[in-house]
């Protein structure tokens, strides 16, 4: 959490998007921020971008308000995933409340997708979290394209891990606001006890997803 | 040290911290320029942050609009005017928000950048420090492994040789000891038929005796033979045949009494080496040293006195061998520091905890500088060539091997006395080597 003030009656949150280089999680960004309502979301900003490969990160800023008065703002960061700015992926990893890892389905990337999670493993570790407490969900990205590995097979290698996983085509469109909205619940289901949302700010879990998630009407 | 900015990226900015006055009063007098009467930006609070007015217009009519920061209001933007103005107002309003939300996001972006590239470089900046004490570090134990090298060599050197004669000393205990064995069997074979031929000899040397009574007898019974009798006795008084007989009987018990000695030496020197037992056994220590001291009584000084003040003691659980082994160095021990007429009080006895083994002799004492040195593996007082130096460092090997103690204490009046603890509740026994 990156921060929470009591007396000021704040909260904000951070989620990051992983993975590895090329796997679409700017399409993700930019596609939450076509498909999600105006209301309660900022603007997407991309900083830096070189050949529309992500440098330092993209931001997707959400902000809703709990009936008890608590502001709460939901940053959403993207990571560069290319392997030289293993620095700038620590930097944003800190303080995370939730990853979403975006993993590549081509089956010519599947040893990316592997070294990128082992990234994510070290990463996670070096900045002072637990893999296995923080909130993780797996979207196996680009399942528009030809020569994917088969959801079996994905199933039968995550189904074990209870770790959630979601089909998705971020360039069609589908399966991006469902990773969101699983990361959002998982989100809230791991601070809710502790920060009492729903005891104490009266916002309950499928209130903060719906808000989070609201699709655009235009 | 410098101190760090700290920085977690996504902290939460103000819009102070996005906006400047330089930025924003220029666009606010661009508002009253452009005919509106009162140009603000406030917090969302409604306190001003900065203004602007021209005081010859009347505000009448206020528009307001809110100033977005990351989805948050975070402010609002209010511009006054005439009434017929209204539309007017409007249209300055939102000029004026979209260039200042056009002014947040450039700004945004801006900070954002420089906090990812400061973050980026303050880690950056410590991994290379850490990398840089690391790499000290090891310079430093290298350094120090460099300087100390010939020392450690010759202090493992030493080591090595003084286990190497630990070694030899037990080694060569234990040939001795299997050469004990060796011999008892061989020399308790004749040593037998000695014993039993002595016996059977005496037996016989009785009757012959027993027949030349009965002869002597017959003969002075019958005066016939009177002068045969005289001549016999004439002859047995030549042969000494009188004090012959009386001598015959003590001669053959002094030599059955010596095959007894013989027999017990042998027995002693094998006991002594407990070649036929066990690695571990349950021994009366006061007996293995009653051994010990019969194994060196062929090296008493003359006039040697010892004396025994032993109390009960428990059985004993240990290395026989080993026990006799290290009464044998301190016993040796104490009775060389006197060439003659030495004395050696034993003192025996034991506790609840331990055993408690005393060895006291009359000896010239141990000077108080080297007290602390005699355990020390090739330390002695002979002349060269004379000791090995290492019986008392063997001793005080199987000693602290068993989890025991030795002390050494010189009395005023003289002499040295050297006490063992031995402990009586081990968890379990270890072999020294």
């Amino acid at each position: 959490m990156i921060e929470y003030d009591e007396h000021e009656r704040r909260m904000v949150l951070k989620l990051v998007y992983y993975g590895p280089a090329l796997s679409g999680k700017t399409t993700n960004l930019l596609r939450l921020h076509d498909l999600l309502a105006r209301e309660g979301r900022g603007e997407l900003m991309m900083l830096d971008t070189t050949d529309d490969r992500t440098i330092f990160f993209d931001l997707l800023p959400f902000f809703l308000v709990a009936p008890s008065g608590l502001k709460i703002k939901i940053k959403v960061y993207t990571v560069p995933g290319q392997v030289r700015y293993d620095a700038t992926r620590k930097a944003v990893l800190q303080r995370a409340d939730g990853v979403a890892f975006i993993a590549d389905s081509q089956s010519t990337e599947t040893a990316n997708n592997v070294e990128s999670f082992d990234n994510l493993e070290k990463n996670i570790a070096l900045v002072g979290l637990d893999i296995d407490k923080v909130p993780l969900v797996i979207q196996f990205n680009k399942r528009d394209l030809p020569d994917t590995v088969p959801e079996a097979d994905i199933q039968s290698v995550w189904g074990p891990t209870g770790i959630p996983v979601v089909m998705a085509s971020a360039l069609e469109g589908w399966g991006v606001v469902e990773t969101f909205a699983k990361l959002a619940e998982m989100t809230y289901g791991n601070i809710d006890r502790r920060y009492r949302l729903t005891a104490e700010h009266g916002l309950e879990q499928r209130s903060f997803v719906e808000r989070l998630t609201n699709r655009s009407s235009e | 040290m410098k101190r760090q900015l700290s920085l977690v990226v996504g902290a939460e900015k103000r819009l102070t911290d996005i906006l400047s006055a330089a930025e924003v009063v220029p666009l606010l007098e661009g508002a009253v320029g452009a005919g509106a009467a009162y140009a603000a930006l406030l917090t969302p609070d409604g306190e001003v942050i900065w203004e602007r007015a021209n005081h010859d217009r009347i505000g009448k009519v206020s528009v307001a609009v809110s100033v977005m920061l990351e989805g948050e209001p975070v402010g609002r933007l209010v511009v006054q005017g005439e009434s017929v103005r209204n539309e007017y107002l409007d249209g300055i309003a939102g000029i004026l928000l979209g260039a200042v939300q056009g002014i947040i996001g450039v700004s945004l972006k801006q900070v954002l950048t420089a906090e990812i590239h400061t973050s980026v470089i303050n880690q950056s900046y410590d991994e290379l420090l850490e990398t840089n004490r690391q790499l000290s570090d090891s310079e430093g134990r290298y350094r120090e492994l460099a300087s100390t090298l010939e020392q450690k060599v010759a202090e493992r050197t030493a080591e090595l040789e003084h286990a190497h004669s630990r070694l030899l000393q037990q080694q060569k205990m234990a040939s001795v000891g299997q050469l004990a064995a060796g011999m008892a069997h061989e020399i308790n074979n004749p040593l037998g038929f000695i014993t039993s031929n002595l016996h059977t000899l005496q037996k016989y040397a009785a009757r012959l005796i027993l027949m030349l009574d009965y002869y002597s007898s017959l003969l002075e019974s019958d005066p016939a033979y009177a002068r045969l009798v005289q001549i016999s006795s004439r002859k047995w008084q030549e042969l000494k045949l009188d004090p012959i007989c009386a001598d015959v009987a003590p001669l053959i018990g002094q030599s059955l009494d010596g095959a007894e000695r013989v027999k017990k030496i042998v027995a002693d020197l094998k006991g002594f080496s407990h070649i036929d037992d066990s690695e571990v056994g349950i021994v009366d220590l006061n007996a293995e040293i009653d051994r010990t001291l019969s194994v060196l009584e062929y090296r008493f000084p003359p006039g040697t006195d010892i004396v025994k003040n032993y109390r009960e003691l428990p059985g004993y659980c240990c290395n026989p061998a080993q026990i006799c082994q290290l009464f044998f160095h301190i016993i040796e021990n104490a009775l060389e520091a006197r060439p003659e007429r030495p004395r050696l009080i034993i003192s025996t006895s034991a506790g609840s905890t331990a055993v408690i083994v005393s060895f006291a002799d009359n000896g010239p004492g141990i000077p108080e500088g080297i007290r602390g040195r005699i355990f020390d593996p090739f330390f002695t007082t002979k002349e060269v060539g004379a000791g090995t130096g290492m019986g008392l460092a063997v001793a005080y090997d199987i000693v602290t091997g068993i989890g025991g103690s030795v002390e050494v204490a010189c009395p005023a009046d003289g002499g040295s006395i050297i006490t063992i603890m031995l402990p009586l509740q081990r968890k379990q026994y270890v072999p020294l080597l």
